[in-house]
């Protein structure tokens, strides 16, 4: 199979997964981009999602754009970037003409509530496997534990892009 | 109260130029940092509530059905904006304002800042920024946890979906289909008026 298309596949299948915002895309873009199909090395996965929560917009999109490009240039970006979204512009150009049938009948929402969960299985799972990678030693545990600290003492008002730029400024001292 | 979510083509006001759905995408698109639930957020703020190109309530229903469906929640209620707003080719427009400036941004930040990673410097501020997401992670599991996992029956569905990828080492959206499915089947049945469209965001 011709690069681009496996390129396309992954992120058509990054897109389908991105249920609920950002975080539970890191799981399948571990799972597809590092584990499986071994395009990008871990610390270069997490440079791209670092990236991506640093700029503007969603952190698949990002992903995509910035795999896409890592990988054949600009075809490549914007390919990964398409093939990100299409899943979901699909599944809503369906629903929104028969939305109000829809409300009804087949209950969208008892399902939602597994898939809700199910997200949060994988964000925890993602805890697990992308930690594993990241986290080499009582140090690098230590930075961690206090990120989360500060995260949970500030619960929201803190923007998370300011405990990652000190994390870095951390690292850039202490590594 | 029920608001059509189709497009409403008895529309008496002028309808909006396509231009300036474009523009007012493409710049709330660049300048929001935060990931999707801020950018609708700011959406709403500017379409619904300063400009009035759609009614409040409307964007309401529009972002609830934003949320069930996957994908990118911005790029998912630009579409339905847009599609509300000019039909097929406003929304066309509304997807392109809103991911272009990421796109642009990420090629420039690829193209003109990767030759700099191998500085050590860079490198291990970089490995910084990677710990922090661990956090951010352990910090969303958290707070949905909290909320979601409150009896055996969400544990049970929780774990149905780490399964497949934790196990079996397959695609974790195996793990959300399974977890939809089993949590269809275990978990009550809501009431059929749940309006609120509360889907976390992580």
């Amino acid at each position: 199979m011709p690069l681009l298309l496996k390129l396309v596949i992954s992120f058509m299948l990054i897109g389908l997964g991105a249920y609920g915002g950002g975080m539970v895309t890191i799981p399948l873009i571990q799972h597809e981009l590092v584990d499986s199909r071994h395009w990008l090395e871990f610390s270069e996965m997490a440079r791209i999602l670092v990236v991506s929560q640093m700029t503007p917009g969603p952190i698949a999109v990002n992903a995509a754009t910035f795999t896409g490009f890592r990988l054949s240039g600009i075809p490549g970006a914007i390919l990964a970037t398409v093939a990100v979204i299409v899943p979901s512009i699909v599944i809503l150009a369906l629903l929104v003409p028969c939305i109000e049938r829809f409300k009804n009948k087949w209950n969208l929402r008892d399902f939602m509530q597994g898939i809700k969960i199910g997200v949060l299985g994988l964000i925890l799972f993602a805890v697990w496997s992308y930690g594993k990678a990241a986290i080499k030693g009582w140090l690098d545990l230590a930075i961690a534990a206090a990120a989360f600290l500060v995260l949970a003492v500030f619960e929201g008002k803190l923007h998370p892009v300011i405990v990652i730029l000190a994390c870095g400024v951390i690292g850039a001292i202490v590594f | 109260m029920s608001h059509s979510i189709r497009q409403n083509e008895e529309n008496d006001s002028m309808p909006v130029s396509l231009i300036s759905i474009f523009w007012t995408f493409f710049r709330i698109g660049l300048f929001t940092l935060g990931g999707g639930m801020a950018m609708s957020l700011v959406m709403r703020h500017e379409l619904a509530i300063k400009r009035r190109w759609v009614k409040d309530a409307d964007f309401m229903s529009l972002m609830s059905l934003a949320t069930v469906v996957p994908g990118a929640i911005a790029v998912n209620i630009a579409y339905l904006l847009g599609r509300r707003m000019r039909s097929h080719i406003g929304a066309v427009m509304a997807v392109l304002g809103t991911i272009l400036p990421s796109f642009f941004v990420i090629l420039i930040v690829a193209g003109v800042f990767l030759p700099f990673i191998s500085n050590p410097k860079v490198t291990a501020f970089f490995r910084g920024c990677a710990i922090a997401i661990v956090s951010q992670l352990a910090f969303t599991g958290f707070i949905f946890g909290r909320t979601l996992l409150r009896n055996w029956k969400q544990c049970a569905v929780c774990a149905a979906g780490m399964i497949p990828a934790c196990v079996f080492g397959i695609h974790p959206i195996f793990g959300i289909i399974t977890a939809g499915v089993l949590g269809y089947w275990l978990l009550p049945k809501k009431k059929p008026e749940g309006a609120g469209g509360n889907a976390p965001t992580a």
